[in-house]
């Protein structure tokens, strides 16, 4: 905790003395190369703020002369594709945008020039120290700078300001008052067709990141060295799941799948977006990024009618606001890394980060997040701001086998929520799964 | 010096010459680029993925790669997740196949005892787009139409009264619903077989049993079912291997949930390869679907051949 706060701090220092060179008037002339003639393709998800990169990059074009291919994956198919490429030895993407879990197992492939020199030879147009806190650790390995956190997203809590209105009820701040509003709204007449809540609940990735980014808030912990600021959060990885705090947890998830719609125990992200965004649920929590698909009239039948909050805490304790998101990389293989810098130099100042966040990009830097504009243009911004403060890199695992120890922990989840398995039961059995895959591993 | 070469050589060009024109010579010279292609693409993946089974190994740091024997594929065979996918994937093949070949009787019946009516044709050719469908895009199609909230199956139930169903929500929904999937993709290619039986019929046979005085059943027994055995067994043979490789569509609506209901083969595969990147068991899982695939074939074209003699 000591450690969070201590960078949250310096860069909050950092911040107010931050030299004037970093406002819209850089000289961008002098701080690129020419590239005239080349191509530089960028791959990544297809996440909303794909078309904020979009609308964004031609200002690159217009200075260096490089055009600028951006490539979109879906979640699965991106980390198999980028993975692959690049672990062997595949250049013809020069730079990648990649889940902050994703870097242990990046690093461990050779995939990734670190930035670290870079921001060396230019602090100031870097500005590192404008990143979250828990956006800087994302994009972080093994104490050092890897990549840059250009598109990070934290998990809020979103809820229909006019159901709350209408029903008189105050937003839930713990698990027990998430679960007695839930249950209201959930088959009231006064609320035909809408539901309490909905979680991630399918089996795989999509459950397992969900216990992640509620085991905190919960008063749990993943395993046993991973205390929030901790320096050193993978020393004793042996795990937790079985806990009671993880239980207890798990028995939520598994309690709140009746205040959700039918066939909500095949949920994930989009389909839980969509839910919210179709006007059928009172509340539920996500992303910050698919904020924007709520509030956009053309695809929502609920924008402007909801409104952004911490999410749920166990009672007693506080949230943790879980972070996520994806740091841009330069592929270590790619045959036009200067030209590929330049781009990364360019794209995450903060007058281009400023302009992609209006553009409907995620904030990822304090300046954004305290910008007026972006604020009256995003309102949840200002929850975003509040949220970072209590954020802990380290939430989900990162290391080289992180994506198959969330989707170990997402299929007993899964058992836990569709009833199969009791929830002390799951997490006994994915407590058993993760130590030997640990072990298996070498990471115990 | 060179004349006396050119007159020592002169004697070889003969058996060369002959040798070049033998039947033995042509045939391998005639084999062989096939050969080379199979040794290449087929043959030395196989090698490969069996040496790779053989060691623990991450694709993504290949030469860390730790020799372990057999210990993929006990592991493997001690996995509940991984017995689990071979039960769903006998299930689904069973099932998914036993209906696909009612289902694809009655409508290949129907074509061929209408087929006067030259409309039909065009009703046949539309019958047989759902086979001409990607799977993955077959898997996206019918997560829309399952989408428990926003899907097109639910708003029907739901015009007529019923309740939502959670399609891929409840592991018996979300099995049958793959099931349904699969059928509804597959039962085209069945009828396309057993239709092409049929027809292979003679007309006069029919005549024969319809004065002999044959009941519905009798034809269809003694006349329709031994006629066509052979060509649905080939159906079976080819549904078979379709439903080991079946992949798409669990990956797109399930994921193999809820908990391991639709887990299949393949996926189980897929993930350990592809997703996880660990190579070695991911190869020794191919490995395995790979010789139960063989092993099924060699023994239903075996099943074939005795059905063809007879």
């Amino acid at each position: 905790m000591l450690h969070a706060k201590l960078i949250g701090s310096i860069s909050a220092m950092a911040m107010l003395s931050a030299p004037a060179a970093l406002a819209q008037d850089i000289d961008w002339k002098a701080q690129l190369g020419e590239h005239s003639g080349k191509t530089l393709r960028v791959m990544t998800i297809t996440d909303p703020f794909i078309d904020s990169i979009k609308a964004v990059k031609d200002g690159f074009t217009d200075v260096t002369g490089a055009k600028i291919e951006v490539d979109g994956y879906g979640y699965d198919a991106l980390h198999e594709k980028e993975l692959l490429a690049c672990s062997q030895n595949d250049g013809s993407y020069d730079v990648m945008l990649i889940d902050g879990i994703w870097i242990g197992e990046f690093a461990e492939a050779g995939c990734l020039d670190p930035v670290e020199e870079k921001i060396a030879e230019n602090p100031d147009l870097y500005a590192w120290d404008d990143f979250t806190p828990a956006a800087a650790g994302q994009a972080s390995w093994e104490g050092q700078r890897v990549c840059l956190p250009v598109g990070i997203y934290y998990e809020l809590m979103y809820y229909r300001t006019d159901l709350f209105e209408q029903a008189g009820r105050k937003v839930p701040e713990t698990f027990e008052e998430l679960k007695d509003a839930a249950a209201f709204f959930t088959n009231n007449k006064d609320f035909p067709d809408v539901y309490g809540y909905a979680m991630n609940n399918k089996r795989g990735a999509a459950a397992g990141q969900q216990w992640f980014e509620w085991i905190y808030s919960a008063g749990g912990k993943p395993w046993v060295s991973n205390d929030i600021g901790s320096a050193e959060p993978y020393k004793d990885q042996t795990p937790l799941f079985n806990s009671q705090e993880s239980v207890d947890l798990v028995q939520l998830f598994r309690d709140m799948v009746a205040y959700g719609p039918p066939g909500v125990e095949s949920f994930a992200w989009d389909e839980r977006a969509n839910a919210f965004a179709a006007g059928k649920l009172a509340m539920i929590n996500d992303w910050s990024v698919r904020a924007q698909i709520a509030n956009d009239p053309k695809q929502s039948q609920i924008a402007g009618k909801f409104k952004a909050a911490l999410m749920p805490h166990k009672d007693g304790g506080k949230t943790i606001t879980p972070v996520g998101g994806w740091v841009a990389c330069v592929n270590t293989h790619g045959a036009q890394k200067d030209a590929a810098w330049d781009f990364l130099k360019w794209f995450a100042s903060k007058p281009v980060h400023r302009d992609f966040v209006l553009a409907g990009g995620p904030p990822s830097r304090l300046s954004a997040m305290e910008d007026k504009d972006i604020q009256a243009k995003f309102p949840w911004t200002s929850v975003l701001l509040e949220g970072q403060k209590d954020s802990w890199a380290e939430v989900r695992p990162r290391h080289s086998i992180a994506f198959q120890l969330i989707d170990t922990v997402g299929a007993h989840v899964n058992k836990a929520i569709i009833g199969e398995l009791s929830a002390k039961d799951a997490m006994d059995a994915a407590n058993t799964d993760v130590t030997k895959l640990l072990q298996d591993n070498g990471q115990l | 010096m060179a004349n006396i070469a050119m007159r020592a050589g002169a004697p070889q060009e003969a058996p060369r010459r002959a040798f070049i024109h033998s039947d033995r010579f042509q045939r391998t010279a005639f084999i062989a680029p096939t050969c080379i292609f199979l040794a290449l693409l087929t043959i030395w993946p196989f090698i490969y993925s069996v040496y790779l089974s053989l060691h623990a190994v991450k694709l993504t740091a290949m030469k860390r790669a730790v020799f372990v024997g057999a210990n993929n594929y006990i592991n493997l065979l001690s996995d509940p997740l991984f017995l689990r996918a071979m039960v769903n994937t006998g299930m689904l093949a069973v099932t998914s196949i036993t209906c696909e070949i009612v289902i694809a009787f009655v409508i290949a019946k129907a074509f061929v005892s209408l087929s006067h009516l030259k409309w039909l044709n065009g009703l046949r050719s539309l019958f047989m787009l759902p086979m001409m469908v990607t799977p993955l895009i077959v898997g996206m199609i019918f997560s829309y139409v399952f989408n428990p909230v926003l899907g097109i199956a639910n708003y029907l139930l739901g015009g007529v009264g019923l309740g939502p169903v959670p399609w891929f929500g409840d592991t018996t929904a979300a099995m049958i619903s793959i099931l349904l999937i699969n059928i509804w993709q597959w039962t085209p290619f069945m009828m396309l077989l057993i239709m092409a039986g049929l027809l292979s019929i003679r007309s006069d046979l029919y005549e024969a049993a319809r004065v002999d005085g044959a009941k519905w059943h009798h034809v269809l027994t003694l006349l329709e079912i031994p006629s066509i055995k052979g060509i649905v067994l080939l159906g079976v043979i080819l549904r078979i291997i379709d439903t080991l490789r079946f992949f798409d569509v669990v990956y797109v609506t399930t994921r193999g949930g809820p908990g391991d209901s639709t887990m299949v083969l393949t996926l189980y595969a897929y993930q350990q390869n592809f997703q996880f990147f660990q190579a070695g068991v991911g190869s020794a899982a191919a490995v395995i679907i790979l010789v139960i695939s063989m092993v099924i074939t060699t023994f239903a074209v075996r099943l074939l051949r005795r059905i063809e003699n007879d």
